[in-house]
């Protein structure tokens, strides 16, 4: 519960220092100016609901969407039908299905009702969306809005049609807004911090690596949909109550590219990107519309130049956004951050024996493995070589389910693997490493381990779970925790990614090729780092490399493919002086 | 013809190749051979102008070519058949060979087309054939005929044997050895390094991103040690 | 039957226009995986070519040539202002800048001719009926499928036979293999966008003969249809487009004309329906009609 208390602790602060800084701003501004400027500050508001709500979803996730208001347009719709008086509704909606004619909701039972209406709805569209993998969820997200509005400018029983509502209960100040505000300040921050908003944001920097780590796509992705319904519909909620009425104009694609302008300029990434970006968009807008003003300079609708310039430069000099990946909530975790101290255990080895058999793999005519089989026993380093081609990474596909094999089986003790996706042949407890390095690169150097330490908690805890900071000080990487990942130089990257493996918990560590691109001095420090990193959790290792005095060091066992086939196996010297292995790497004579 | 001198090559934070002098003359079949991740391709793709170097010089034929856009080294003769040769399999094996010839104008380009027919009469077999459906050895030849559209000075090829079956793999350095014949000047990566060091007339070595050993072919296939310097000593060198 | 005839006729007619757009939008995405949107500019810009050369005395005999030309330079010109600073950016990056563009476009016509629409004279035969096997027709009907017959077929030739398409097509498969074999990078781009921009242009004159008229945000609902055609097709796929078009066409027309008689009462709901199939496309087969596989080394 500690834990739980801190992070709601730290994003209140987060978020109560994110809007008492835009108080300021604001009431600097309306106590120099007439009641329009009120308004400007109403609309603001609201909008800095949406654009968290779209941060929420687009921002974690990374996949875009231009139907986030249609789900606040359905919050703004479920709120008027609701909070319209009853008198009111009998004589602009008369044939109103349901027995919606006698419901008459006060302030914020109608927003609480419109909340959860929308979440409900947008959870079954929700399904559609993150099911899918490249363009198709933007596809689904348009698909959404249109058959939103539609909906809403053709059911005129529900709706009164293209006209929209009038009536609804105002309420008058800004008042409920800037608690609204906070609402989705502090539920955006918070989701950051969750396991699933974690996951969801680990999904967004790879998604491959996500999986391989046992974080399931559609579950971190679905989480993040569902809570950004919550903030659409309270957005929409909260504008339809201060502006008195509702109609599908204030809901259009135009309306959504707004909103996903502001985010984007200020950086999706992060929460105070968000809020930078409503600020300047709304405050450039304002500029740019007056400026426009026929007593001015006479400019018809000014602002759009604005808004396009602004997007187009900031796409072209700083695609992260204006913050990339600065954040205030990011900040006070580091800042905040204490180093727990554990008593050391000593880990508990793990009992299964990792066995593929026969494997067979094609790839149209190619026939990438040919029957290969081999097992890793409990502990054991087993190391995997053979010339480029041999089907080393295949293999490792195979087993991690990233590819499907044509025949064979792998199995994990007595767990059949065959068939499992990658999620699940993580949480079994294999961890594997990418020949080309797959790290979450915007994320820092702790988070990238935290992450899959967070997966090992709940989907390993029969492990004993290495601490993170330690893993960190074992890998020499502690010095740059707060770091992105990104940053790091090249060696540093390998050890991270294999320090994030080892989070995991696993009970077989899949390296391939960790010595790639390092010096020999380099490959040699690596001896050590993975045989202590895979004590550490009492794990076997199975690895490929090409650098033979690396994997002669490192191995109890090697085992040699070539062409798809086991070629030879036994300890490093019978491998070494096995003839056949030189004449494979080097070539038949002619 | 061709000099590298001190070339160096980043992917963002990895040095692929530090600072790898090499050099070819006119006329010479030079075989680059050393482990996976060794540098090879890296070197290859630079020379041909698809990574730019972060450090070094490229001549060829006395020019600077350093940094130089593929286009402008295919015009100068330099022509590179990469790594798992990458013919275009949604075109038909005419097309790839139409634009292998990009570079000539139109009458030379059909001419060269038909010429390369003749050469490769496998090929004519498949003509209309999308490129996809070819086996590994008819691909091969593709790559290199494609290649040889430009009717290039220097050739470079990168492990042209790679997924080969043994009888093609025949094929090919009966290939390479008629390429040498017609007085070409190859530089060729090669996995079968035995065969490409005694086809060839000079070998380097390259691991984990330096020169390890150079010689003359036949002296480099010849040495006892060179497995031990292709794949790291068990002393770890 | 009649109707269903007259409904095909009109499906057709619509999603050969969306056909077009989705093509040039298939053939960016294919070279430098660009979902752009704003291709659907280049339509305005051609109705505003026309709505300037009908000012200072414009002829329909003539007017197709203007506003291909001007529709080509314009999509040539975005390439060189804006895509060409992010073309290794992500698809992501890549999207919201022509979405940019899109918002700086509108606000420039906006800015320098009106928000107002702009109306302009149709050729005089565009609406005139006439009887086949006792079904009236439109003109503009057959022109419309005659004009995109015949682009489709110049599409093709272009893409087999030049040296231009079976660049592109060979540049859209693997970049880097194009320019090795001596393909400007600059150039195959810059060719790509002025040949969608022609696309973009016979679909601009198709749509203007109906409805002579400018105003600044014409081409954003036709460009929406035309993106949900090009991925129903499958980006990056020349014949999913052209498929993706139609069948987007077809099933517009259909439900309008058909889903009264399957659902009295629920006739208003037609638009939602097809929006609720498409979005249940995507669910069954997320890659579209046709897969574009784009190999990814792990």
């Amino acid at each position: 519960m500690g834990a739980i208390g801190q992070r709601l602790g730290r994003s209140t602060i987060a978020s109560a220092a994110l809007l008492a800084v835009v108080w300021a701003l604001t009431t600097a501004y309306t106590q120099t100016g007439g009641s329009s400027r009120v308004l400007l500050i109403s609309e603001m508001l609201s909008n800095f609901i949406l654009v968290l709500g779209m941060q929420v979803f687009i921002g974690n996730t990374g996949v875009l969407s231009f139907g986030h208001m249609a789900f606040a347009q359905i919050g703004a719709y479920a709120t008027a039908i609701v909070a319209i008086p009853v008198a009111a509704k009998a004589k602009s909606l008369p044939d109103i299905p349901f027995g919606l004619a006698d419901t008459h909701m006060g302030p914020v039972a109608a927003t609480i009702f419109a909340v959860a209406v929308t979440m409900v709805i947008g959870a079954i569209f929700g399904i559609a969306v993150c099911r899918a993998g490249g363009l198709a969820p933007t596809m689904i997200t348009l698909a959404a809005l249109f058959v939103v509005d539609q909906v809403v400018k053709n059911w005129g029983e529900l709706t009164r049609g293209a006209g929209g509502l009038t009536g609804i209960p105002i309420i008058r100040g800004n008042g409920w807004l800037w608690v609204g505000a906070l609402v989705a300040l502090v539920v955006a921050h918070q989701f950051q911090e969750t396991r699933i908003g974690r996951f969801s944001i680990a999904t967004r920097e790879d998604e491959l690596a996500a999986p391989a780590l046992g974080i399931r796509l559609f579950s971190s992705r679905y989480a993040a949909w569902v809570v950004s319904m919550g903030l659409m519909a309270l957005g929409g909620s909260l504008r339809a109550q201060s502006l008195g009425n509702v109609n599908p104009k204030q809901f259009t694609l135009d309306a959504g590219i707004l909103i996903l302008v502001m985010m984007v300029v200020g950086g999706m990434r992060t929460v105070s990107g968000a809020v930078l970006g409503t600020v300047i968009i709304t405050a450039g807008n304002e500029l740019f519309r007056q400026l426009g003003d026929p007593q001015r300079w006479d400019i018809e609708r000014f602002p759009d130049l604005f808004l396009g310039a602004t997007m187009l430069a900031v796409m072209i000099l700083r695609p992260g956004g204006l913050l990339g990946d600065r954040d205030l909530a990011g900040w006070l975790r580091r800042t905040m951050y204490r180093r727990r101290m554990h008593e050391p255990v000593e880990p508990n080895p793990g009992s299964d024996t990792l066995h593929a058999k026969s494997i067979i793999v094609h790839f149209g005519g190619f026939t990438a493995l040919d029957g290969a089989s081999l097992s890793v026993r409990p502990g054991e380093v087993v190391g995997l070589i053979g010339p480029n081609g041999a089907g080393k990474t295949t293999l490792f596909n195979v087993i991690t389910g990233l590819v499907d094999e044509t025949d064979g089986t792998v199995m994990l003790g007595a767990t059949d693997l065959t068939t499992a996706p990658p999620v699940l042949v993580a949480r079994a407890g294999l961890a594997r490493t990418f020949q080309n390095l797959r790290l979450f690169k915007n994320l820092s150097v702790r988070d990238n381990v935290a992450l899959t330490s967070a997966v090992a908690a709940r989907h390993r805890s029969h492990r004993l779970r290495p601490d993170v900071d330690d893993l960190l000080e074992s890998a020499g990487l502690l010095e740059f925790a707060d770091r992105a990942a990104g940053t790091l130089d090249y060696g540093n990257q390998r050890r991270l990614e294999l320090a994030r493996a080892v989070a995991l918990a696993p009970e077989f560590l899949l390296l391939d090729e960790p010595t790639s691109g390092m010096s020999d001095t380099e490959s040699l420090a690596m001896v050590e780092s993975v045989r202590a990193m895979a004590a550490k959790v009492g794990a076997g290792v199975l690895v490929i490399d090409h650098d033979l005095g690396f994997i002669t060091r490192i191995s109890d066992h090697i085992v040699v493919l070539a062409e798809g086939q086991v070629l030879a196996e036994g300890t490093p010297d019978e491998v070494r002086a096995n003839p056949a292995v030189a004449a494979a790497y080097l070539g038949s004579q002619a | 013809m061709l000099e590298v001198d001190q070339l160096t090559t980043r992917y963002g934070a990895i040095t692929a190749l530090h600072g790898v002098t090499i050099n070819v003359n006119a006329g010479e079949v030079v075989a680059l051979v050393g482990p996976n991740g060794a540098g090879k391709t890296t070197l290859l793709n630079t020379v041909a102008g698809l990574l730019r170097p972060a450090d070094g010089t490229v001549r060829f034929n006395g020019a600077d070519i350093t940094g130089a856009e593929p286009a402008d080294l295919v015009r100068a003769g330099l022509a590179l058949v990469p790594e798992h040769r990458r013919i275009f399999k949604d075109l038909t094996v005419e097309e790839n060979l139409r634009l292998g010839g990009s570079t000539l104008r139109l009458h030379q380009r059909v001419s060269r087309v038909h010429e390369m027919a003749d050469l490769f009469p496998v090929l004519r077999a498949k003509w209309s054939t999308s490129a996809g459906f070819l086996s590994g050895g008819e691909a091969q030849q593709l790559a290199v005929a494609r290649a040889l559209m430009c009717d290039p000075k220097l050739l470079l090829l990168d492990e042209p044997t790679l997924g080969l079956a043994p009888t093609l793999v025949d094929v090919v350095f009966d290939l390479l050895d008629r390429l040498r014949k017609e007085g070409r000047t190859l530089l060729v990566v090669e996995q079968n390094a035995t065969r490409a060091l005694q086809l060839a007339d000079r070998g380097y070595i390259l691991r984990t991103g330096h020169l390890v050993a150079e010689g003359s072919g036949a002296d480099l296939a010849a040495d006892q040690g060179l497995f031990e310097s292709f794949i790291g000593g068990a002393d770890g060198a | 039957m009649t109707k269903l005839i007259q409904t095909i006729v009109d499906g057709l007619g619509v999603g050969s226009t969306y056909a077009l757009l989705a093509l040039g939008i298939s053939l960016i995405f294919g070279v430098m995986h660009l979902v752009n949107f704003a291709h659907g500019e280049l339509i305005t810009v051609g109705a505003y070519t026309s709505y300037f050369f009908f000012l200072h005395g414009g002829s329909w005999w003539w007017m197709p040539v203007a506003i291909l030309a001007s529709a080509a330079l314009a999509s040539v010109l975005t390439e060189l202002v804006a895509f060409r600073w992010v073309r290794n950016a992500s698809p992501f990056t890549l999207l919201l800048t022509s979405f940019a563009l899109e918002r700086l476009s509108h606000a420039l016509w906006q800015i320098f001719i009106s928000s107002k629409q702009r109306t302009f004279r149709k050729p005089k035969w565009v609406f005139n009926q006439f009887e086949l096997l006792g079904i009236k027709f439109e003109v503009m009907d057959l022109v419309t499928i005659g004009v995109t017959a015949a682009t489709m077929v110049v599409t093709a030739i272009v893409f087999k036979r030049t040296l231009f398409g079976v660049a592109v097509r060979g540049a859209a498969e693997d970049f880097d293999a194009a320019r090795l074999m001596g393909v400007r990078a600059n150039r195959v781009i810059s060719g790509a966008f002025a040949f969608a921009g022609l696309l973009a242009g016979v679909a601009a004159c198709l749509i203007l003969m109906r409805t002579p008229s400018a105003e600044p945000t014409l081409g954003s609902d036709w460009l929406l249809k035309a993106v949900i055609a090009a991925v129903i097709g499958g980006l990056g796929s020349f014949t999913g487009a052209v498929m993706g078009g139609l069948v987007l066409g077809l099933l517009e027309t259909l439900t309008r004309a058909y889903l009264p008689d399957v659902a009295t009462g629920w006739d208003k709901f037609a638009p939602a329906a097809v929006y609720i199939l498409i979005a249940a496309f995507f669910v069954i087969r997320p890659d579209g009609i046709f897969k574009v596989s784009h190999a990814e080394r792990v």
